[in-house]
């Protein structure tokens, strides 16, 4: 005999009941995993790709708000803002440069807007900066109209070395001179040019969108950072690819703000939801509950014994719910790739984990036994003459 | 006290309220209970037996007078020692049963220990033996006759020990044969020392009484 044993058995009393008040826990449950999933796998993904995948530290772009200069380099688009190509000279003297990229980089939207394709105008540099710039097949830029083709864009193009793509929006023929392996990163959708022939497509010759800094030892970053700020003009800035991901995770807050609402918004029904329920279950055994106190039960051992059956839903509730916020989520990040604006990533937009599961299922937890203690506390004022009502 | 009395009652009053009027339940009423004593109490309904009951078993204060359980003076005691003195000193029997419905048989008698902190194992077996259930142990009390269930209860009104039984109406519910048959079983625990009230109009059971007490109007006559 235990405390336990009597509260579960009261369980049993109403069982579809109880389900019900552990699926609505269960609901929270899911939402909070699936939108904590979310949260930190857009935050990985972004970092991701502007941080590990770009391989680069830093960037130097012309004066315009970090999260302008993040949203031209990360989605292409052409800026009206531009850096001037002899400034690149300045870099190369430094000893603390890996690398020196400078590109233009711009979108081009099909006239039925049904497709955007995202052009990059590079130097050699660019495999020095870029970690991952492997070949599949062919190589090098061999002539100003050379194009290397990103994995997807090669897949959708089905084009192969040496073959020639048509451009309608510049009216302009290109030769493939290589495929890239697939990154799963930005690049597999990418058009790399000449950076002068990119340059003279959209009439920026001699500018550039930025030019990106890869460190021979990113401990340095801050110092590095610092002096190349001294050193240029003040209408340029001087931006840490950290920096650059964190602006693009405040056009994400919006978003965010929602999901969160939206888990307040089920949890706030669950909460009232159970607290009724409870309510109504110790409420309409009011006599038994009288009765326990004739036969000894304390205030203590009520509130226990009702604090019990509410934890066990709460547990039951919000396990399942856990899980089901794992299973449920890749679907979501699916559904959140369809609506986001601000900056899709390549990787996997949400990202469960144990740790997600666990604090979904301890917030809920908690949260239930939290919404156990008023119906709780009213079965312990319960008098035993109550026992006696309506006789 | 003490002098051998387990349930003592000195002028006792006690009032309720229902609207603007108020109703003297118990008036002015003196009782000694005996230990190992039989007592029944007859009366009227609404004469107040009940009343005088739910004083005797601290589930209730009096308005008036001076209560003394098993050497504790009632008014003395907050609500934690009034807990403590039903947990110990009282065993009830309702007419209604009062059984939790999704507890067997066996957990029913058990529930008591449970609240009172005590492990006694066997003990429930036992008594059930005593009232001869011992082939009910996991049934549940839906599965069992009116007779039965009051068996069970009162097999859990003795699961703590308590010096005091008090049972409001026990046969009340229950045909004729089954009554005689809880009318024995609480003549044969107080021939094993128990001490028992009984609120009774079983003159089966007055017969077998040390004493009947005769309420009117609140008053012990
Ligand atoms: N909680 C209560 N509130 C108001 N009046 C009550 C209450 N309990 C009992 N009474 C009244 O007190 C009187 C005695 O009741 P009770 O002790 O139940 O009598 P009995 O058990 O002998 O039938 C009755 O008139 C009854 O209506
Ligand atoms: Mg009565």
């Amino acid at each position: 005999m235990s405390f336990l044993k009597v509260a579960l058995s009261n369980l049993r009393r109403n069982p579809v009941r109880s389900m019900l008040t552990g699926l609505s826990l269960a609901v929270s449950a899911a939402t909070l995993s699936v939108v904590l999933s979310l949260d930190s796998g857009y935050s990985s993904a972004v970092t991701e790709d502007l941080v590990n995948k770009t391989g680069v530290h830093l960037y130097i772009t012309k004066e315009g708000c970090p999260i302008e200069a993040a949203s031209v380099i990360a989605q292409g688009g052409l800026s009206p803002l531009y850096v001037e190509e002899d400034i690149v000279s300045r870099f190369e003297a430094m000893p603390e440069l890996a690398a020196v990229m400078p590109f233009k980089l711009f979108a081009v939207t099909t006239d039925d807007g049904t497709r955007t394709d995202i052009f990059m105008g590079v130097t050699e540099a660019v495999s020095e900066v870029k970690p991952d710039w492997q070949y599949a097949s062919g190589g090098w830029f061999t002539s100003p109209e050379s194009v290397i083709l990103g994995a997807e864009m090669a897949r959708i193009e089905n084009l192969n070395i040496g073959e020639r793509m048509y451009v309608e929006h510049f009216d302009a023929e290109f030769v493939v001179s290589g495929i890239l392996q697939r990154n799963y990163g930005q690049d597999d959708g990418t058009f790399f040019l000449p950076l002068a022939t990119a340059q003279s497509l959209v009439g920026r010759e001699g500018k550039l969108s930025a030019v990106a800094l890869k460190l021979k030892d990113i401990s340095h970053m801050d110092t590095v950072q610092n002096q190349i700020r001294a050193s240029m003009p003040a209408d340029y800035f001087v931006i840490g690819s950290k920096e650059l991901s964190d602006g693009i995770l405040q056009f994400f807050s919006s978003t965010r703000a929602i999901m969160f609402v939206m888990v307040g918004v089920a949890f706030l029904i669950s909460v009232f939801g159970i607290i009724n329920t409870m309510l109504m279950a110790v409420l309409e055994r009011r006599r038994e509950i009288a009765y326990l106190k004739c036969v000894g039960a304390g205030k203590y051992d009520l509130l226990r014994l009702i604090s019990l059956e509410t934890t066990a839903i709460a547990v039951a509730g919000s396990a399942v719910g856990a899980l089901l916020g794992m299973v449920l989520s890749p679907l979501s990040g699916n559904l959140l790739r369809k609506f986001l604006v601000a900056y899709i990533p390549s990787g996997a937009i949400a990202r469960p984990d144990f740790g997600i599961a666990l604090t979904a299922f301890a917030v809920c937890t908690l949260v239930g036994i939290a919404c156990s203690l008023y119906p709780a506390f009213r079965a312990a004022k319960i008098v035993p003459m109550e026992v006696l009502r309506n006789e | 006290m003490n002098n051998g009395h387990v349930v003592q009652l000195e002028n006792v009053s006690k009032n309720y309220r229902r609207g603007s009027e108020t109703v003297h339940a118990v008036s002015d009423a003196t009782l000694a209970v005996a230990r190992g004593e039989y007592v029944s109490v007859v009366g009227h309904s609404g004469s107040g037996k009940t009343t005088l009951m739910n004083i005797m078993g601290c589930l209730d204060r009096p308005t008036e007078g001076r209560v003394t359980i098993n050497g504790h003076e009632i008014q003395n005691e907050g609500e934690a020692g009034l807990t403590r003195l039903r947990q110990t000193s009282i065993g009830f029997v309702f007419q209604q049963f009062f059984l939790i419905p999704t507890l067997n048989v066996l957990e029913n008698v058990s529930l008591p220990s449970l609240f009172a902190k005590r492990k006694l194992n066997g003990r429930a077996r036992e008594l059930l033996e005593m009232v001869g259930l011992e082939n009910r142990l996991h049934h549940l009390p839906g599965q069992l006759s009116g007779g039965e269930m009051q068996r069970v209860a009162i097999a859990r009104s003795l699961i703590n020990s308590p010096p005091i039984i008090l049972a409001d109406e026990p046969t009340g519910n229950l045909d004729s044969r089954n009554a005689d048959m809880i009318m024995s079983l609480f003549q044969q625990l107080n021939k094993d020392g128990a001490t028992i009230v009984v609120v009774t109009h079983n003159p089966g059971i007055v017969k077998g009484c040390d004493r009947m007490v005769h309420i009117e109007d609140g008053r012990i006559q």
